[in-house]
């Protein structure tokens, strides 16, 4: 499988600033860049944000290339949506929307970036923690987190294999050749993970002696 | 050691358009004691179904299975906690991006403490020579790296069984060679299914699976010798002839399955 890109930078040890700040001061970082995407109506001022994200992604030391490889899957996707956009509202709107995604996945980059995925982890899990009082169990939102950040390049990788083949059969345009392959390797892949995690016993309930089998047999139903 | 038992387990399942379900292992009754037991067979002969009924991977559509008592449907929690389970490819069993990550989040549940977890993510890594790939990224290891990570990530919580499914076969020789060291010198009960005959041959007892049955239980060598017999009756002769019978029926001479 090729195409294995990572939407968000993938952790670089370090002791920078970013790396020592608390944790509810970066999700808090990503929270207010995402509330500002509804906020900023200025392109200028959505253009300085993204600047100034650039600017604590490179300060914590993680490099160009890696904040280059973080934004990079979504430039094509971001390039269509900004024609459309411009076309249709004009460029200041175009721009404002493409350049306050951008802010956003640089910010999330920068927590991904300077956060072991295990402190986030244990992060979210915290946060989680007062809906155990309605039966839920934190650490399977944890786990959540822990399966979109493997799930999301993933899809990507397949996708991106998936192309290749539909080319060198000559039917890249054939729309069926490339979607209905990646939706067959996503669901067997969502199985496959499913086996993994129950094989090594993560995502059962704490208290769950009854827990169904990942694959039931004929006679067995999963409730 | 852990005593596995499978009483009269079968597994079968519903296949659209068959009036009858479809069965992957035909009744079996077996007891697993020994350190070392393999299982081998052709491609599609049940040797996975088998080995995931004794983690609770698969329910047995009749009879049970138990490890130490533990029933693998209505203690699986319990039976998972003892039995680890290996995959043949390490990429649909590593959940995380880097090494380090993959075996921390093994200890999730058993260790509460991050830096206690941290500290035992990176002794069980040492233990397996990986402590230097443990922060690269699990696609720029190679196979081998990947599947010893694989094994570490499982050892990490020290199951009492290891249970591997084909583990060494996108392996190289070196890795292979590699793999069968590593689990020659573990403490805990193997069991694996293999195509490599030369790691069937180091073990205790080798089970030969064959069209979802076990048609010879016993002593390596010669389970080796009667997968070698059925695979040449099954072979169809080189060359153009006319459509030869299948001559894959069960072969039961000899077999060792013991009574419960």
């Amino acid at each position: 499988m090729s195409g294995h890109g990572f939407l968000f930078a993938n952790y670089v040890p370090g002791n920078s600033l970013l790396h020592r700040a608390p944790l509810w001061l970066k999700f808090l970082l990503v929270l207010a860049c995402g509330m500002a995407s509804f906020l900023i109506v200025d392109w200028v001022v959505a253009a300085a944000a993204l600047v100034l994200m650039c600017a604590l992604f490179l300060l914590s030391g993680a490099g160009f290339r890696r904040l280059f490889r973080a934004v990079r899957p979504v430039l094509p996707v971001l390039a269509a949506i900004g024609l459309f956009q411009w076309w249709q509202l004009g460029g200041p709107t175009a721009a404002r929307i493409v350049l306050n995604v951008l802010v956003c996945i640089v910010a999330a980059s920068i927590l991904t970036a300077t956060t072991p995925v295990q402190r986030l982890l244990d992060g979210v899990a915290s946060l989680a923690q007062p809906f155990r009082r309605f039966g839920a169990d934190p650490e399977r939102f944890a786990l959540t987190i822990a399966i979109m950040l493997r799930s999301i390049p993933f899809i990507a990788g397949a996708y991106s294999d998936v192309r290749d083949s539909a080319r060198a059969r000559g039917l890249e345009r054939n729309p069926r050749a490339l979607i209905l392959p990646v939706f067959i390797t996503t669901v067997a892949f969502a199985r496959q993970t499913g086996e993994a995690l129950a094989a090594r016993g993560l995502g059962e309930h704490e208290t769950g002696e009854h827990a169904p089998p990942a694959t039931p047999a004929a006679g067995h139903s999963l409730p | 050691m852990s005593t596995i038992v499978l009483d009269r387990a079968a597994v079968r399942v519903a296949v659209d358009g068959r009036p009858a379900p479809k069965t992957l292992l035909g009744e079996l009754s077996l007891r697993l004691t020994e350190q070392r037991i393999g299982v081998i067979g052709a491609n599609g002969s049940g040797k996975s179904t088998l080995l995931r009924l004794l983690n609770g991977l698969v329910a047995p559509s009749s009879g049970t299975v138990t490890v130490d008592g533990s029933d693998t449907v209505r203690a699986v929690r319990e039976v998972r906690r003892r039995v680890g389970f290996v995959f043949t490819d390490p990429l649909s069993q590593l959940v995380m991006p880097t090494g380090r990550e993959d075996v921390e989040l093994s200890l999730r549940r058993s260790v509460r403490n991050a830096r206690e977890r941290s500290s035992q993510a990176e002794a069980t890594l040492d233990r397996f020579g990986l402590l230097p790939l443990a922060d690269q990224s699990i696609y720029e290891l190679s196979g081998g790296e990947r599947q010893l990570l694989a094994l570490a990530a499982v050892l990490a919580v020290d199951p009492e069984v290891l249970v591997l499914d084909e583990p060494s076969t996108l392996l190289d020789l070196r890795n292979r060679e590699l793999l069968r060291r590593t689990l020659a010198g573990l403490s805990q009960q193997v069991i694996l299914s293999t195509h490599d005959l030369d790691l069937a041959l180091d073990l205790d007892r080798v089970l030969v699976v064959d069209a979802g049955s076990v048609v010879f239980d016993g002593g390596p060598a010669a389970a080796v010798a009667h997968y070698r017999a059925i695979c040449a009756e099954t072979l169809p002769a080189p060359g153009p002839g006319p459509d030869r019978p299948r001559l894959n029926q069960p072969h039961v001479s000899q077999p060792r399955l013991e009574q419960l």
